[in-house]
């Protein structure tokens, strides 16, 4: 039996009713300090800023390709007074190494950096949106609210018709709502801050009002000269995914019947990307009636390049010049 | 204008920065009111600097003691080029808040310098899409002075 005592009326009403009460057979406990997030379960409840927030669940991530791992340091929430469901992001400090092809990056998660981040965005749509309050132990604790909304390669997957069709019918909404979102990351740039982890699953698109949002923004990384590089890198990937609906290792082209050898045979070093050489950035060689000021773009993140873009705001420019070459 | 006889020299630890250097020397032993600045700019600490304890006074004493070694080489390769002691002085910046490539234009305009010169280290394309080069911002940046890019 839980003892209730210990909880103030306040959430007693919404705490007693919850599902996750029904099935705990043990007593819950209200944490003030989260440093040791691993002590937090299921069950628990988390104090800070005054509010009590139940957890019930786990934000889940994994890479492209490997099971989705639970993260136990980002707690789904339920606040047991206002009812609201959020997510906090508590504060795990790592550094890892990023491999690039040859090249190394350190990358580290910094709770400090995403805060100030939120507070720069805060009523910006085009990012998820939330404050950073600190705990009773000065961690710095995120509460993020939660989009619902797809994820942009989740929709893209959705999909089902040939690129042709995918070109002429789907392609432009994609791109324009793409370039609003790059123009958000100049934002970011535009105040020093860098988004750190842009990816495909780190867009999501709001299931209201159809824009693009960029979550999670506490990857920091360390490049002195170039301290945009990788969001550079993240935003071409994306584009290369929207362009192409998927991303094609020479691999996948010589086991795709409609392509095999055929098309491998055309493919050249400098066709792939420039930091890892593992993916196809010359779509064209994949899709011939692909707008070539679309593929000209793609190819600045190519190996063979000989043109690089220095700022986010270049990579804006082309883009917005292409929709309008394109698309009137 | 700035002066052209007013040279700044970029330096490192790497054999390129000699290169420069002793280019400058043999280019400008017979120019009269030649002045040489010899300048190391070194980066902010990593983002999980101060997490780890670290102590920004002790950082930038290494990086200042690093560049004191530096210029004592070029310095020799200079004065060995019959370029004036006097002529030439040292200093060291740490970026705050800006590239290397920034601080370094910040540092030629607030000096009027009108040559800045680099050795050029002979970067990859990914490493210098990732890393970024010196070298090629100063010869993209280059309005109102002159660049020398030794190789």
């Amino acid at each position: 039996m839980i003892d209730w005592s210990p909880f103030p009326t306040r959430i007693l009403p919404l705490l007693k009713s919850h599902s996750a009460m029904k099935h705990l057979r043990r007593q819950p406990t209200i944490f003030t300090d989260t440093s040791d997030f691993t002590r937090i379960d299921y069950g628990d409840i988390i104090h800070v800023d005054n509010r009590y927030f139940l957890v019930v669940g786990y934000a889940k991530e994994g890479r492209f390709g490997i099971d989705e791992q639970p993260k136990q340091w980002v707690p789904k929430v339920y606040d047991l007074e206002s009812g609201e469901r959020n997510i906090l992001k508590l504060v795990f400090h790592e550094n890892f190494t990023l491999k690039l092809g040859q090249l190394k990056v350190t990358c580290y998660r910094r709770p400090e950096k995403e805060g100030q981040v939120l507070d720069l965005v805060h009523g910006n749509l085009m990012f998820m949106q939330g404050y950073s309050v600190l705990d009773e132990a000065d961690n710095l604790v995120r509460v993020l609210d939660i989009v619902r909304g797809t994820r942009l390669d989740t929709a893209i997957g959705r999909i089902d018709c040939d690129h042709e069709t995918y070109m002429s019918t789907y392609l432009e909404d994609f791109l324009r709502r793409f370039l609003r979102s790059v123009e958000a990351i100049i934002l970011l740039h535009h105040h020093g801050f860098k988004h750190g982890d842009i990816r495909r699953d780190h867009v999501l698109i709001d299931g209201e009002s159809g824009h693009y949002r960029w979550i999670d923004f506490d990857y920091d990384f360390y490049l002195p000269e170039r301290p945009f590089a990788l969001d550079l890198i993240g935003l071409g990937n994306i584009l290369l995914y929207i362009l192409g609906r998927r991303n094609f290792r020479p691999l996948d082209i010589l086991q795709n019947p409609k392509m095999g050898e055929k098309v491998l045979e055309t493919l050249h070093v400098n066709d792939l990307s420039l930091l890892s050489q593992d993916r196809i950035f010359n779509l064209r060689k994949i899709y011939p009636r692909l707008p070539k000021c679309f593929n000209d773009i793609l190819l600045h993140f190519s190996t063979g390049t000989s043109v690089m873009y220095d700022t986010v705001t270049e990579f804006y420019d082309d883009l917005a010049a292409s929709i309008k070459q394109v698309y009137g | 204008m700035a002066d052209w006889n007013n040279i700044l020299i970029a330096v490192d630890e790497l054999e390129s920065s000699l290169r420069a250097v002793e280019y400058v020397g043999q280019v400008t032993r017979s120019v009269d009111k030649v002045a040489i600045c010899l300048l190391h700019i070194y980066p902010e600490p990593p983002p999980d600097f101060h997490l780890k304890g670290g102590i920004l006074e002790e950082y930038q004493t290494q990086h200042i003691a690093r560049a004191e070694h530096i210029f004592g080489r070029c310095l020799e390769i200079l004065v060995g080029a019959d370029i004036k002691r006097e002529a030439i002085y040292c200093t060291t910046h740490m970026t705050e808040g800006r590239t290397i490539s920034d601080t370094l234009l910040l540092v030629r305009q607030k000096g009027n310098f009108g040559t800045v010169v680099t050795g050029k280290r002979g970067v990859s394309k990914a490493e210098e899409f990732l890393f970024g080069s010196i070298s090629n911002a100063l010869a993209r940046r280059c309005n109102d002075f002159t660049t020398w890019i030794v190789g």
